[in-house]
């Protein structure tokens, strides 16, 4: 039963994500103008613009590139940079080190994020309407309120500039040690988790308080359980779904949409790449990024369904 | 001997709008060791919360006044910290609640959640899951090793209640607190979870506190009740005593107020009049406004418990003129009027019908399938006419009603209306046809839209059908409003500003603004005090006799059913197995499940207990049909293989009185045990 389930998940995921593929692909091929010409600039003689027809195959009909396209991507080729001719860079060697870069950063939020979010939400409900709920929610307002270029700039204010203890630009793409990973990604990585958990921490709070009202809680407490038991095993996991699906989005926004953080800390991630490749008009770089993006949603709201699934056994027995 | 429990001046306030609001005030009582003591009362009345006050649980935003005192075995349960408090709760005392569905912990295996019990207080792994399966096969359930892993959703409800009480059992408490743990529960299922509580008690010899709005509940499960009004304990005795010689007002009024399922039709009695309204008690005795006996001083003379005989207290200075005034009111009351069903030619008709709920897909490609949940059933309804359908939950009643208001398209059978075949959807249907089917459901919180004011709940079939406006629109809903006994200032008010009988008037005024020739009433009666019941069925005999209208009355109720229909129909997993005249229905020959079900409906009995027994709940018989009698397995009567191959016969009683059975009818009558209980009952 579970595993029929998540199996008809997966596959509605992967036609999903091959809809997308056409739709970003068809996307990037419509942009106006001759690609030969705008790349190679209008003194390039017709031949080398033929040539580079050719070895881009733009005569071939649209389904057949989408095709090739597609072979390409699933097994890690998104073709060559549009960007300096010259050097014939890979965009999947474009795209690495910035995946990489993306990554750590993104893992480092998200385990801020979920300890942190869980904990104020339960404090919060916990104390409803009492002064830790009120101090929680106030700040939470507050960080609701501020956009998150201005609270990475506080932080740099802060922590960089006022008291020194780290680097105002993030040099992550240099940094080699641990100690030196840590150093450049804590400021970013501590304004996502705020950016992310405001809204998360009152959703779950509210479905916490919701679940603390029910008569299974009532009669968690009145058989003798500890605290933390009754929170634990009974509140939290009932308490969790609707929470998750924003937290899902939240993990596929840390891959792909954090431009504006980025460009705060100047950190070499995947969003400042794709920024980078719409200005020059990097077709393919922006297809592969934009491919990887929607990858990582998709992923990302399967792994939510699938945890969703998991916590609640009416879905998965019959 | 100590008493175990000593509850002594025991007064709660909620916090409510800016204000505290008395929910329980000065009572107290005593429970000795192994004593079943039952608190009984509307809703509304305090006896929750008094439970939930013996396990030292406070509501948020309520406050306990500081005399209280709540004493089990010698310490003050109000003033202990929380670890020495969850020391007791669930070891010493323990609770069963309400609702078995919201209180099991839906992602957690029920197993698991008794052995919670076990590992909070102290007993060790090894021994645990070994007392688990002890536990679950002690409250009767089929094969432990499988329960236990099971989740609550999976189980019945039921089943589910007898986890609750495994759980509750767990560490062989001294005290058990029981909180309405049979309401919501089929008759069936109720019968075998009281008698389950009553073996348990005299193998444990633990002291019971039973909450209960259910008199006869009581009557069969307690040693000891205690009535309470609006907070207040009114009256106290030992149960045969109570029932036998009610001294306050209102235990009168309830008991009166509680329909027989063994006797025809009710004898004159006194119901209670109005409702509980809190916000309107004079600083005396709570009860004087709805008292038919108040004086001018009760209204301000505080009324204290004051002994009437041995063992027996009540807060009432009138007490022993009560009886002889209340004869002489039963006196000058009409002698009810003997129902017979009207005769003439049907209103409506239904013939073999079938229906079915589209069951969700399997899958993303599979074809979604069809559940057929009612089959062949036929029967009519005359104008001026009330055709009662009885049946445990899953029974397919409130499937016909959906059905036949149009809101379920049949797959196959014929509803014939005013001598017109009637299209299956609602909205195929004529206006005039819409207009002459009204439905009235159980749960007027649901069913009315809290947003809306009365005028617009009651005026809205008033614009639609009949195109009235402005004032005459207005008028027509106060006039409503006075057909249902409201008063026409209510056409403000909106439904949360309600009792919950207000608002099933309402719900009906809204279904007689239609004028309609038929009424579907789907159990608009269980959600309801017994004294509000009482009135409404009051009100819909009146109705009736006024207006004509036919009612299609679904409940599972038998005693309300005996009390207002005319002919029944008992329905078991879709099918009726049984139909006639009510009392040809009540009396023997009785189909095998009919027989069932009377015998599992607990009596206010004053000369004996007599403890229903019923062979197995109704979740058993649930599920696909398997055999060619749906009752078959679950008929304790069972010929043999013959009622799981063919079909029974439809063996003609009298004219109007049929049932399906394989035994013969005078077998059926020899067998029976549950009218020769009644003879001596019905007496007294």
């Amino acid at each position: 039963m579970i595993i029929r389930l998540i199996l008809s998940r997966m596959v509605l995921a992967v036609l999903t994500l091959l809809a997308v593929s056409v739709f970003i692909f068809w996307t990037a091929e419509i942009l106006p103008g001759d690609i030969a010409a705008r790349v190679l600039g209008r003194e390039a003689t017709e031949e080398s613009k033929q040539a580079f027809r050719d070895r881009l195959r733009l005569d071939r009909p649209l389904h057949e590139r989408y095709w090739l396209w597609l072979k390409g991507a699933v097994q890690g080729d998104f073709g060559v940079s549009l960007v300096d001719q010259s050097q014939e860079r890979q965009v999947a060697d474009s795209i690495k080190p910035r995946l990489k870069n993306t990554a750590i950063l993104g893992v480092y939020a998200f385990a801020l994020y979920v300890p942190v979010t869980i904990f104020l939400a339960s404090i919060s409900a916990l104390y409803r309407d009492r002064l830790p709920d009120g101090v929680i929610s106030l700040v939470n307002l507050v960080g609701l309120a501020m956009p998150e270029f201005v609270i990475g700039t506080v932080l740099i204010y802060g922590f960089a500039v006022k008291w020194s203890l780290l680097p105002v630009l993030s040099q992550i793409q240099r940094a080699e040690t641990l100690k030196e990973i840590l150093n450049s990604t804590t400021l970013p990585a501590v304004t996502l988790t705020i950016v992310m958990s405001v809204y998360s921490i009152r959703l779950l709070r509210d479905s916490l308080i919701e679940v603390l009202e029910s008569e299974y809680i009532r009669m968690a407490i009145l058989k003798g359980l500890p605290r933390y038991r009754v929170i634990l095993f009974h509140a939290l996991p009932n308490a969790a779904a609707p929470a998750l699906n924003t937290m899902a989005l939240n993990l596929a926004y840390l891959i792909g949409g954090v431009v504006v953080v980025e460009q705060v800390f100047a950190f070499q991630g995947l969003g400042s790449l794709l920024v980078q490749s719409v200005f020059v008009r990097d077709a393919p770089t922006i297809e592969a990024v934009a491919l990887l993006v929607s990858t990582v949603y998709i992923a990302a709201n399967l792994f939510a369904d699938v945890m969703s699934i998991v916590l609640n056994p009416r879905l998965r027995t019959g | 001997m100590n008493p175990l429990l000593e509850v002594e001046n025991l007064t709660v306030d909620f916090w409510n709008q800016n204000r505290w609001v008395n929910v329980v005030s000065h009572v107290s009582f005593k429970v000795m060791p192994g004593e079943a003591m039952g608190l009984v009362g509307e809703s509304g009345c305090g006896k929750t919360t008094t439970a939930y006050t013996l396990l030292g649980y406070r509501r948020p935003n309520s406050r306990i006044d500081k005399n209280a005192e709540v004493c089990f075995d010698g310490q003050n349960i109000l003033k202990l910290p929380g670890s020495a408090l969850r020391r007791i709760r669930g070891k010493r005392i323990a609770l069963v609640p309400q609702n078995p569905t919201t209180t099991l912990s839906p992602g957690m295996r029920v197993g698991r959640q008794i052995n919670e019990v076990l590992a909070a207080h102290g007993v060790s792994g090894g021994e645990r899951q070994e007392r688990v399966l002890d536990l679950l096969a002690h409250v009767r359930l089929p094969d432990p090793l499988k329960t236990a892993q099971k989740y609550p959703h999976q189980l019945s409800g039921g089943q589910q209640q007898r986890v609750i009480i495994a759980m509750a059992l767990a560490c062989r408490p001294d005290l058990l607190v029981l909180d309405e743990p049979t309401t919501g529960l089929d008759v069936t299922t109720q019968a075998q979870i009281l008698e389950l509580l009553m073996h348990l008690r005299q193998e444990q010899g633990m002291a019971m506190v039973y909450v209960t709005h259910d008199l006869s509940v009581v009557a069969t499960i307690c040693d000891r009740v205690g009535v309470m009004y609006a907070g207040e304990l009114v009256e106290e005795a030992p149960t045969g005593e109570l029932f036998r010689n009610p001294r306050h007002p209102y235990t009168r009024g309830l008991i009166a107020s509680v329909p027989s399922v063994r006797v025809p039709r009710q004898r004159r009695r006194i119901l209670l009049r109005g409702y509980l309204q809190r916000d309107q008690l004079p600083p005396g005795c709570r009860f004087a406004p709805r008292c038919l006996f108040a004086h001018e001083s009760c209204f301000s003379d505080k009324q204290n418990l004051v002994t009437a005989a041995e063992n027996h207290q009540v807060a009432c200075w009138r007490w022993s003129e009560v009886p002889q005034l209340a004869t002489e009111i039963v006196e000058e009351l009409p002698q009810p009027e003997i129902v017979s069903a009207p005769k003439g030619a049907p209103l409506l008709q239904v013939d073999d019908l079938n229906c079915a709920y589209e069951y969700h897909r399997a899958s993303l490609f599979a074809n979604p399938v069809a559940k057929l949940v009612v089959r062949d059933v036929s029967f009519d309804i005359r104008p001026s006419e009330t055709f009662a359908l009885v049946g445990e939950s899953g029974s397919g009643k409130s499937t016909i009603a959906r059905t036949i208001a149009g809101l379920l398209r049949p797959p196959s059978g014929k509803v014939t209306f005013d001598d017109q075949a009637i299209a299956g959807k609602v909205g195929a249907r004529t206006q005039d046809l819409r207009r002459d089917i009204q439905l009235v459901l159980q749960n007027p919180d649901a069913s009315l839209n809290p947003r809306q004011p009365v005028l617009q709940i009651i005026g809205r079939p008033l614009e639609i059908f009949f195109h009235l406006r402005g004032k005459e629109l207005r008028n027509r809903v106060e006039q409503l409003l006075d057909d249902v006994r409201l008063d026409k200032t209510y056409v403000r008010r909106y439904p949360g500003e309600l009792s919950g009988g207000e608002r099933q008037r309402v719900a009906i005024a809204r279904a007689l603004a239609a004028n309609p020739k038929l009424m579907l009433c789907d159990e608009i009666l269980s959600a309801l005090d017994v004294s509000v019941q009482a009135s409404i069925l009051e009100l819909l005999r009146a109705l009736q006799a006024e207006r004509q209208i036919a009612y299609l009355f679904i409940s599972h109720d038998l005693a309300v059913v005996r009390s207002l229909a005319h002919r029944v129909g008992v329905l078991y997993l879709g099918e009726l197995c049984e139909y006639g005249q009510v009392e040809e229905v009540y009396s023997p020959p009785f189909h095998p499940y009919t027989h069932m079900l009377l015998s599992a409906v607990p009596e206010v009995n004053t000369e004996s207990r007599l403890v229903p027994t019923v062979r197995s709940d109704a979740a058993e018989g649930t599920g696909s049909r398997k055999t060619a009698c749906p009752f078959a397995n679950r008929c304790p009567w069972k010929v043999g293989k013959i009622c799981e191959d063919v079909p029974p016969p439809l063996q003609q009683v009298s004219e109007t009185h049929a049932l399906h059975c394989h035994i013969p009818l005078e077998e059926l009558r020899q067998r029976e045990t549950w009218s020769k209980s009644t003879l001596q009952t019905a007496k007294s």
